[in-house]
């Protein structure tokens, strides 16, 4: 395997960025609509305030311009991880509460829960660039069920809202990443925007 | 004693002199000109339905000593009325800045307190010198769903006022408009105009926080913009301008992510490249038109010249008709 430093290695993490800065973008996008979507055939206020949800990976950070690219990685691999789970288990429970009916819903769930899993690929792509691996995924089970109806469309409007906020920041650390410098780990070739 | 009386625009006011009986003698005065007797009541100055060209000052002299026994300041003006608020992110990540103004004034001194608060944590919003009504706060989470929330209180004498705002991180960011916008035009190309511009200087991180823009651009004679987004770059060419027209063409930008455009930069204006004239070598005096007009025919040289008895039609098309036989001649050539 190259080195991280390796010019074939940054060649690689700068593809590897470009990519990602472009699917978190789709994702984004996709989420938001999806987001729109959910809200309105689950009889959501859109304007709800929903407290932090259990097992949802807040997007919110202090101190974000000091982190550095592993932190960066290894945060954004956790939460798509954790965002996996969650919208798997959503995608289920839809079915179960809704079956054929919402269709639809269900195809959007499906399809952002496939660019989660890329993106969470992508991440595990670029910490093995790193020289350090992805860690391996913690066997801790599925995220806690919500007890009823309720709670698990309020967790769903939850979950949905974090992974947009995710997306945004997802592609702000995939930039940060991209920059040479020491907090990017990368090698010396100079920078072009991408 | 010197003090200070506010008082609502049209109310009734009464003052007292001091602590002379109601029955003394004394005399008023507003702004140093005696006050007529008829809005005494004793010793008490009665103003009814005071307006704001009232305020001033007023005194209160004992009848035969003329010693000064009270004297006020009055200043008439309203309570505030619901204040203005806006808050805006132009230097994201970093943090975003409010200002405020109230709609009416009030013609009395007000103060303005402001409170910032995310979830449950309170923020301290520092003022600016300059303007004085603008304070700007520092990001201390980035990409939070919890919203903001800022409430403006604004009080004087005469009452008080407020207005909340809520909002989340993203919503709020707007950059300032792009800097340095030159056009120009681009040699030896008649329907071409090169656009560049800048960031805004206020934006600080473009590289992991690009920008995306919007040209608008259309000729002074017509009312309609054409419109180009451009999601990275900071330079355009305009490849559809009208040959010898005029333009004037604008940029914004917004972050390519969150928030919404900035509002439309410094218009400049340019003209595509058009051909100099051809010198000609003949004594005549062969009116001359630009190779950037297409329908324009510039005659040979050898061309005799039209006397203006000659000249058949009027306005743009009006050709002399010896001039119009050589075409013909030329036009066959060409078949």
């Amino acid at each position: 395997m190259a080195g991280a430093d390796s010019p074939s290695a940054a060649l690689r993490r700068r593809d590897l960025c470009a990519r990602g800065i472009r699917l978190a973008g789709k994702m984004r996008s996709d989420v938001v609509d999806l987001l729109d979507a959910y809200v309105e055939r689950q009889g959501l206020d859109a304007s709800a305030s929903v407290a932090a949800v259990e097992g949802v990976p807040p997007a919110a950070v202090e101190h974000w311009d000091e982190q550095t690219g592993t932190q960066r990685l290894l945060e954004n691999l956790a939460a798509y991880r954790a965002f996996r789970a969650l919208l798997a288990q959503m995608l289920e429970e839809q079915r179960e509460q809704l079956g054929e009916a919402d269709a639809a819903l269900g195809r959007a769930l499906a399809a952002v829960l496939l660019q989660v899993s890329a993106f969470a690929y992508h991440l595990e792509e670029l910490l093995r660039l790193e020289s350090r691996g992805p860690p391996s995924e913690e066997e801790d089970g599925p995220p806690p069920q919500p007890r009823g109806l309720f709670e698990q469309k309020l967790r769903g409007l939850g979950v949905l809202r974090e992974l947009a906020q995710w997306a945004v920041r997802s592609a702000r650390d995939l930039r940060q990443l991209a920059k040479p410098g020491p907090g990017a780990g990368s090698a010396p070739s100079p920078a072009e925007s991408p | 004693d010197g003090n200070t009386q506010f008082e609502r625009v049209g109310a009734d006011v009464t003052m007292k002199c001091g602590s002379m009986d109601w029955d003394a003698t004394v005399t008023w005065t507003a702004n140093g000109t005696d006050i007529d007797e008829s809005h005494l009541n004793g010793s008490y100055l009665i103003l009814k339905n005071v307006d704001l060209a009232q305020s001033g000052q007023y005194s209160c002299y004992e009848g035969s000593s003329w010693h000064l026994k009270y004297q006020t300041s009055l200043k008439v003006g309203t309570p505030p009325r619901e204040p203005v608020l806006m808050c805006r992110s132009n230097n994201y990540p970093k943090g975003f800045y409010c200002s405020w103004h109230l709609p009416t004034p009030t013609h009395i001194p007000n103060t303005f307190n402001i409170s910032v608060i995310h979830g449950t944590k309170e923020m301290v919003c520092e003022k600016d010198a300059v303007p004085k009504n603008r304070c700007h706060i520092r990001y201390l989470q980035l990409f939070s769903t919890v919203k903001y929330k800022v409430t403006l209180t604004v009080t004087n004498a005469l009452g008080k006022n407020f207005t909340t705002l809520t909002f989340d991180e993203f919503a709020i960011v707007k950059p300032d408009p792009p800097e340095s916008v030159v056009a120009k035009p681009v040699p030896n190309n008649p329907r071409r105009l090169e656009v560049s511009w800048q960031n805004p200087s206020s934006w600080p991180d473009p590289e992991s926080f690009p920008l995306k823009f919007f040209l608008r651009y259309r000729p002074l004679i017509l009312d309609q913009w054409q419109h180009v987004e451009l999601s990275d770059g900071t330079s355009h060419t305009i490849t559809d301008a009208y040959a010898g027209k005029e333009y004037i063409i604008q940029v914004a930008a917004k972050d390519n992510d969150i928030g919404t455009w900035s509002d439309w930069s410094v218009a400049v204006h340019a003209t595509p490249w058009t051909e100099e004239p051809k010198h000609l070598t003949t004594e005549a005096q062969i009116t001359e038109t630009t190779s950037a007009s297409t329908s324009s025919f510039m005659a040979p040289p050898t061309t005799k010249i039209c006397d203006k008895g000659a000249v058949v039609g009027s306005g743009a098309v009006a050709v002399c008709w010896t001039a119009g036989l050589v075409v013909a001649a030329y036009s066959v050539l060409f078949i």
